[in-house]
Formats: structure tokens, C-alpha cells, sequence
């Protein structure tokens, strides 16, 4: 029983690191541009599929690593023209905060049926990035779940190192603190907003990569992720990297609880909740400053 | 910003005036019938969707799921308490403008990009909800939909799918009650708190315009009219599934907004029209419409900033009336 429970508590851990990693993405882009992207959930398809195309197609050797390697600059750039092409184009406008919004979920409707189109609608799966399990004491940790939090670990602390020692990275605050101000003083503001877009695409496009192992990889599978990680942005506290760790965590382990006592169903549920329940009584999430 | 009161019935009683003649032409073809139905009850849905986002500037993303609850309630309110049809929809309607305000009160304290989220949640939840055990318990039919809803009747006229000519006419009935309710709102005391809170919320209160009460009162009329409609809908086709809560059909609704433009009442009337026209031509490309109506919205925000009335008004130099510049001007300075 006791070892049930660890078994979930593992789980939601996994998941968690990864949600952490896909919200801080979410939250970045909120934070610095105050644009909202409805296609989220389909940049971690993107991510998904980037990966079974490169291992599964084409046959690509090398692993993980390589997958990685490549899915990361590919993300990187589809991010930044997707920002420069339809988002930047917006912010001149007075209405231009719903109208980022709506363009992203039709991009969102564009690329899930563009799947379909392409990938037909049956389920993706791809091998494990770690074979074999660490056992001690009856306490049983698959390998692939440790390398899933370790790298999604390791991707929040590399965004952080970015964000704080990078020149890029103080721009991305500067930024995110005062525009115009940074324009002022000589920081590109429009390269920024698009580069923030590109990191985030990069996120929850690894977050695809890393979950799609473990679930699969489907046209419309994003959508999900999308309310997750929004549900963990809102938590955790908007613009609070720290906040949407916890609340990732917290909420990973929520899934694996609900999904455990009452099945999946209810996660859903439980999540909505949490959302409706955060939004009365506290507003600002967690620990994230209001606005 | 928007037409004066004259250009915008003449506008409305136009585009309804069309359509009340179409039948003359086509009334014995069954899927034009058809068609026609459906561009008045998007336009009705698209038009609440305007008022409560283009007026009151309220990031709503709920209408479908509005419209859905609206059909199923009325659905389940006729079947299983055999309350007439027609009472079947005014209580869905209700039941509706009840969730606008459940969801609209959290939605106060909340800022932009938020309120989306939240209804768009809420749209989210809506079909894991309907499907699941509990949906079932209170008369969704689960994964199987509503099959067998009895159509309205009145005046002993049966408005069923084998009678389109008074399907169409009842649904022109509505669709103008609808349209003069909110022509009425955008040009009262309403209207004008609207473009006063979006503009500057705390100017507004300042002078006594309380958000509250009014983005309240617009969740409340927008939801109600949307279930409304969606009763309606239901009881026309006569059977209903979780399918309508699909991202295309959203998309499909965005685009009318968009292509009528947005705050530009009652050009969403025309955006719905022809949209529903179009959706009907993507029919046949199967797979690839949902994208293709993705690449629309994507092509149509970027190129249509204020929709077909905005392209009209460049041409055609529309002119707001002096007096609306006044009342706008007036709460410009914040």
C-alpha cells in the first residue's frame, strides 16, 4: 500500500518537473509581452513530433542527444518567425491582447489538423530515453522517469542561469520591467519579445519531447497541456518562476493522486477547482505578483 | 467606433430583410433551408459574443459553451420533465444566464488574458462533464448524446426538421429580437458605461459607473440569449452531442467575429452569414477544412483590423454621426 503510494508520489514528480517547465515557459512570454498564446498546446505536439519524425522516420542515431540537439534550434527558430509574423504584427493595435488570442487558436486549430493531416490521427509513441530501473529497499524508480525530472530540472535551472547572467537574459528583464524604458536605453524591444517566444516555444516543445515517452503523442493532445499549464501559471503566480515551480510540483502530484483514487477523469476536475478556488481567494497565485 | 443608431437598424433590418424573401427562391431546396437556419442562429450567437467582448470588452471565451448548456438544459427540461418546448428553452436560457453570472462573478476581480481563461476553461470542462457519469446522471446520455428531442410547438404549427419554411421564420423571429435587445444595450445608459469602463475603468468609477454591476448584467444577457438559441437549435435538429464543443466550431464563431469585426455591431450579423456560407463551401475538402479555417483566422486578423464594416466604411466613407463622437470623446481622456 505504503509502496503504491510512492509509486504515485514518483509519478507525480515526474510529471510535475515537467509541467514546471512547460509553465515557466507560459509565464515567461505572459510576463515580458503580456501576449497570451492559445497554440501553446500545440508547440508541445510540435515538440513531440519533431522528436518522432527525427528517431522514427528518418532513423536519426545518437538518442536523445541528438534529438535534442536538433528539436532545440528548430523550436528556437519556429518560435521566433511565429512571433514576428503574426503576434508582432498586433501589438500596434488598441485590441491587440484578444486579438493575439484568437490568432493563436486558430494557429492552434491550423497545426493540430495540419497533424492530422500529416501524421494521420493515431497515437505516437517513442522508445524510452533510459531503459532499466534504480532499486533500493523495494523502493523502485524507473531510469526514464529520473533522466524526465533530471533534464526537466536541469532546463528550468539553465532558463534561470539565462535569465540571470546572460546579456540576453538581463534584456528579457529589463524588458519584461519597463518596454519603452528598455527601448530607451538601447535594448531591442521587438527582438526580445520574439526571442521570449522563441525560449518558450523551446520549453514546452522539450516538455513535449520528454513526455511524449511517456504518454503519447497525438494531434489534438495538446490542448490538455495548454489548460495545465495555464492552471499552473494562474497557481503558481503569474510572472513567478519560483511560484510555478511549487505549483507544478503541487499540481503534478494532484494528478497523480485524483488520477490514482478516483481515475483520469477527475483530474480535469480537481485542476479546475484549484483554478476557481485560486482565483477567489487569491488572485495573485502563490506567490506571483498581481497583474 | 460604431454606427449611429439609423445606419445600424437600417443595417440589421436589411441583412434580415434579404433573408426574410430567401425562402421565395429557395424554400423547396432542404439543405439551403437549412443553411439559411443556421446563419440566424450563429448570427444571434454571434452577435452576444460581440456585445459582451466588442462592447463591454470582456475576453469571453464561453459562448459556445453557453450555447451548448442552453441546448442540452432545454433538451433535458423536455424530455425528462415533458415541460414544453417552448418553456423548455426560456428556463435554458435561464439556466444559462445562471452559469454567465457563476462564471462572470469570478471573472470581475479578473484582468484580460484571465477572463479568457477562465471561459475558456470553462469550455474545456464542459465535455469531460457532459460525458461523464455525473453528466449522464442528470440526462446528458454520456458519450451517445441527446438523440430524440420533440420539436418546439406553437400555434399548432410543429417546427420540426421536415418543416424548414417555419423553422426559418421562427428563427428570423429570434434572431431580430435578439438584434433589437442588443442594439437596444450598445445605444442605452449600458452602451455607454461599456465604452467608458474599456477605455478607462477607473475613470468610469470615478464618475460613478460601477464595472460591476454592468459586466454582471452582460454575462447574465449574453449567456441567457446564447442558451436561448441553443434550445432552440436543439429542439430544430433534434438531437445533440459533445462534438459542438470541438475547437473548430470556436474557431468557426471567431471568424464570424472577425470577419464582421469586432465591436462593430451589427456587422457580426453579416460576418455569421457569410461565414456559415463559406464553412458550407469547405464542406467538401474533408480533413482539410478545420485547417483551413485556422489559416482564415490567422489571415483574417491580420488583414481585416476592423472587418467587413471597416473595408466598407474606407470605401465608402461611412460617417459616425457628431453625436457619437461627443459621447466617445467624452471618456477618451484618462
Amino acid at each position: 500500500m505504503l509502496l503504491e503510494y510512492l509509486d504515485v508520489f514518483i509519478s507525480g514528480m515526474t510529471i510535475g518537473s515537467v509541467y514546471a517547465l512547460m509553465a515557466v515557459g507560459l509565464t515567461l512570454v505572459y510576463g515580458v509581452s503580456r501576449a497570451f498564446n492559445f497554440a501553446y498546446g500545440s508547440f508541445y505536439s510540435l515538440g513531440g513530433y519533431i522528436a518522432w519524425v527525427l528517431m522514427m522516420l528518418i532513423g536519426l542515431r545518437g538518442g536523445y542527444f541528438m534529438v535534442f540537439a536538433l528539436a532545440i534550434p528548430i523550436l528556437m527558430v519556429f518560435g521566433y518567425f511565429t512571433e514576428k509574423a503574426i503576434v508582432a504584427p498586433l501589438r500596434k493595435r488598441s485590441d491587440w491582447e484578444v486579438k493575439v488570442m484568437m490568432i493563436t487558436l486558430g494557429l492552434a486549430l491550423f497545426m493540430d489538423n495540419g497533424y492530422q493531416v500529416l501524421f494521420g490521427p493515431r497515437m505516437k509513441s517513442l522508445p524510452p530515453i533510459m531503459d532499466g530501473a534504480i532499486e533500493a529497499g523495494g523502493i523502485y524508480i524507473s531510469n526514464q522517469d529520473l533522466m524526465i525530472f533530471i533534464l526537466s530540472i536541469t532546463g528550468i535551472l539553465a532558463f534561470r542561469w539565462i535569465l540571470n547572467n546572460t546579456r540576453i537574459g538581463m534584456a528579457v528583464r529589463a524588458v519584461a520591467q519597463n518596454p519603452d524604458g528598455a527601448q530607451i536605453v538601447g535594448i531591442p524591444k521587438d527582438k526580445i519579445f520574439a526571442a521570449t517566444f522563441g525560449i518558450s516555444t523551446v520549453m514546452v516543445g522539450a516538455g513535449g519531447v520528454l513526455l511524449a515517452q511517456k504518454y503519447f503523442i497525438s494531434p489534438m493532445g495538446g490542448w490538455d497541456i495548454l489548460v495545465k499549464s495555464w492552471v499552473i501559471t494562474a497557481f503558481g503566480g503569474m510572472g513567478s518562476i519560483r511560484g510555478g515551480l511549487y505549483a507544478a510540483f503541487i499540481l503534478g502530484l494532484l494528478e497523480a493522486f485524483v488520477g490514482y483514487w478516483f481515475g483520469l477523469n477527475w483530474v480535469l476536475f480537481a485542476l479546475f477547482a484549484v483554478l476557481l478556488t485560486t482565483l477567489a481567494i487569491r488572485p495573485q497565485g502563490l506567490m506571483g505578483k498581481w497583474g | 467606433m460604431s454606427m449611429n443608431w439609423k445606419s445600424m437598424s437600417a443595417f440589421i433590418a436589411v441583412i434580415y430583410g434579404i433573408m426574410a424573401i430567401m425562402p421565395l427562391f429557395v424554400g423547396d431546396v432542404d439543405h439551403l433551408m437549412h443553411i439559411l437556419i443556421m446563419c440566424l442562429i450563429w448570427a444571434v450567437v454571434a452577435s452576444c459574443w460581440d456585445l459582451i467582448m466588442g462592447f463591454a470588452g470582456i475576453f469571453s471565451f464561453g459562448q459556445v459553451a453557453f450555447f451548448v448548456i442552453g441546448a442540452y438544459a432545454s433538451a433535458i427540461f423536455s424530455i425528462d420533465f415533458g415541460i414544453n418546448p417552448f418553456f423548455a428553452m426560456l428556463l435554458a436560457g435561464t439556466v444559462a444566464g445562471g452559469f454567465g453570472v457563476l462564471v462572470g462573478l469570478p471573472c470581475l476581480r479578473l484582468k484580460g488574458a484571465y477572463v479568457a481563461l477562465v471561459t475558456f476553461a470553462v469550455h474545456m470542462i464542459l465535455e469531460p462533464f457532459l460525458k461523464s457519469g455525473m453528466g449522464r446522471a442528470i440526462g446528458t446520455g454520456g458519450s451517445m448524446g441527446i438523440l430524440t428531442i420533440p420539436p418546439l410547438e406553437l400555434f399548432g404549427i410543429s417546427f420540426t426538421a421536415d418543416n424548414k419554411i417555419a423553422v426559418f421564420y421562427a428563427a428570423l423571429v429570434l434572431a431580430v429580437v435578439c438584434s433589437v435587445i442588443i442594439m437596444l444595450v450598445i445605444r442605452s445608459f449600458w452602451g455607454t458605461a461599456f465604452l467608458a469602463l474599456k477605455d478607462s475603468e477607473d475613470f468610469a468609477a470615478s464618475l460613478g459607473v460601477s464595472g460591476l454591476r454592468y459586466k454582471l448584467a452582460v454575462f447574465a444577457l449574453t449567456s441567457f440569449l446564447t442558451g436561448l438559441v441553443g434550445g432552440f437549435y436543439g429542439h430544430y435538429v433534434g438531437m445533440l452531442s459533445t462534438r459542438m464543443l470541438g475547437i473548430d466550431l470556436f474557431v468557426t464563431l471567431m471568424i464570424m467575429l472577425v470577419l464582421g469585426g469586432i465591436g462593430q455591431y451589427p456587422g457580426v450579423i453579416l460576418g455569421a452569414i457569410m461565414t456559415v456560407g463559406i464553412n458550407e463551401n469547405l464542406s467538401a475538402l474533408g480533413s482539410y477544412r478545420p485547417m483551413i479555417l485556422g489559416a482564415m483566422v490567422v489571415v483574417l486578423v491580420l488583414l481585416l483590423p476592423d472587418g467587413i464594416i471597416g473595408l466598407l466604411r474606407r470605401f465608402a466613407f461611412w460617417k459616425t454621426s457628431a453625436g457619437e463622437k461627443a459621447v466617445t470623446g467624452g471618456v477618451d481622456n484618462n
